[in-house]
């Protein structure tokens, strides 16, 4: 059981983080911390400030106050070192179109200063079912096997912190099924694991804590079992439980309101 | 634990590598690019004894130019852009003027490629011979010209996020610049267009090649042009720069 799992020292630590874009303020002052050995889900509604704290942890978005660090190197300071230690699964499958599976590996081992050769890639690749898939382009691979490639990009270096940005969004469940376990395995070799999703089901499953974000604030933040625990007798949440049993999407809805966000 | 951190050399290594095989691999499209140059350099021919090899060789290696820098680059720049590759290879401890110089070694290949290439057509089917230190010095101002239109296409990149937008932008440019410079030239349009022409991008560069592939004939006002063309890439790569942006958001 993930709640089983002994916290280790933080890994990433976001020290009141605020991003703004001209005027708007998409994250407000926004502390937290995750630690090797944990995984870590961000939800919120579209818009709440998701994405914009998971650039800012990327480096992809400079932040207007406040700070990063990963594996204790300062964002701002340090970028290269700060990402050096991290593996990125972005929510786009970007790689080039025009190169194999097998190069697209290549590229990315060499860019993380990873000596690997083409039977280490051949076995990297037969360890997430795509032996064969070594000479396709990636547009010629199904969604979950395009995640799998990704998430194997993304961890080729052996990152202290992976960052997956709603890595199961249109998978089939067996797909999902297999992305979870392997997030696990990541989790129980002593890696930070931060996701951002959609899915109530997916963050109770797979989340040991999370943070429910809204307005570009951090609104609660537990294990998921406790966030339900505490919020059993919650107005706003029993107002929109559907099936008499409160569940996370009840303590999401009820915390973030039920309008429709763009 | 030690965090290893790949020397710029080695990714610069890496990202070459890729790119090179993601042109080869799209080399239908480097065809195209190629095509219009050898296509005026074949049906010129019979203009030669009349325009001069000299003339005739630096109008189709500056239309070569004109195709690479805003048919070539700015579109592959801002179709990868689009699909998030330039993102991709960011979060990794990748330094971005690695990514652009891997991009624009490729592109400097291609020019020296087509201007070699335009070279031996020349040669072979139009019979335009000119001196050993005329195709070196010609080579040289090949490249150095081609920063206006690698400045061009980097400033229509940075100034327009959509692909199809920079697509149809580039188009519109390149038709501009050979219509405009070409006839321009030749004096059919008027004496204003003329004038205009000659110091445009199209016809600066042009002049610079003209007397980089006749070293003899170079004079004051070729210097002049050589300064107009280092100005104009110096003006499109800074607006190009300071407007880029990594991605479509």
């Amino acid at each position: 059981m993930s709640n089983q799992v002994t916290r280790q020292a933080p890994i990433l630590e976001v020290d009141h983080l605020n991003v703004k874009y001209g005027t708007f303020t998409a994250v407000r002052g926004i502390s937290f911390e995750v630690a090797g050995g944990e995984i870590f889900g961000l939800l919120g509604p579209n818009g709440a400030g998701k994405t914009s704290t998971l650039s800012a942890i990327e480096g992809l978005l400079k932040p207007t106050a406040g700070a990063i660090s990963v594996c204790g190197f300062d964002i701002a300071a340090k970028p290269l070192h700060a990402r050096a230690n991290m593996g990125v699964q972005l929510q786009a499958t970007s790689f080039q179109q025009e190169l194999t599976i097998t190069e697209i590996v290549r590229l990315y081992a060499r860019i993380y200063g990873v000596a690997i050769t083409e039977d280490e890639i051949r076995e990297k690749l037969a360890s997430i079912n795509l032996a064969d898939a070594a000479r396709k382009k990636i547009a010629q691979l199904s969604g979950g096997q395009q995640q799998r490639v990704s998430l194997l990009i993304s961890t080729i270096h052996n990152p202290r912190l992976i960052l997956l940005d709603e890595p199961t969004t249109g998978l089939d469940p067996q797909s999902r099924r297999y992305l979870w376990q392997r997030i696990e395995q990541f989790r129980d070799l002593g890696h930070a694991v931060v996701i951002t999703t959609h899915s109530m089901e997916e963050a109770e499953a797979v989340c040991d804590r999370i943070a429910i974000i809204d307005h570009g604030s951090i609104i609660a933040i537990d294990s998921p079992a406790a966030l339900i625990e505490r919020n059993l007798n919650n107005p706003a949440v029993l107002e929109v439980v559907r099936k008499g049993k409160v569940t996370l999407e009840d303590v999401f809805i009820g915390l973030t309101g039920s309008a429709i966000r763009s | 634990m030690e965090t290893n951190i790949p020397k710029n050399s080695a990714i610069l290594s890496a990202l070459l590598q890729a790119d090179f095989t993601t042109l080869w691999r799209n080399r239908r499209s480097f065809r195209m690019v190629l095509l219009v140059p050898l296509l005026i350099l074949v049906s010129w021919k019979g203009l030669v004894p009349k325009l001069g090899g000299v003339f005739v060789l630096s109008s189709c290696i500056t239309i070569g130019l004109t195709s690479i820098g805003l048919m070539g680059y700015s579109n592959s720049v801002a179709r990868d852009r689009d699909r998030g590759i330039f993102q991709r290879l960011r979060v990794g401890p990748v330094a971005g003027w690695t990514i652009m110089t891997s991009r624009l070694v490729v592109q400097i290949a291609m020019i020296v490629l087509m201007t070699v290439l335009i070279f031996v057509v020349g040669y072979f089917f139009d019979h335009i011979e000119i001196s050993a230190s005329g195709y070196l010095v010609g080579l040289l101002m090949a490249v150095i010209g081609s920063g206006v239109y690698l400045g061009l296409g980097q400033a229509i990149v940075g100034l327009i996020r959509n692909p199809e937008s920079v697509n149809s932008t580039t188009r519109l440019v390149y038709f501009a610049f050979i219509m405009i410079g070409m006839f321009g030239e030749f004096g059919v349009l008027g004496k204003e267009v003329e004038l205009l022409a000659t110091w445009s991008p199209y016809g600066t560069v042009r002049k610079v090649l003209a007397a980089g592939l006749a070293p003899a004939t170079w004079n004051m006002e070729t210097t002049y042009a050589f300064f107009a063309s280092v100005a104009y890439s110096l003006v499109f790569i800074i607006v190009g720069v300071k407007y880029f942006k990594w991605d479509n958001k």
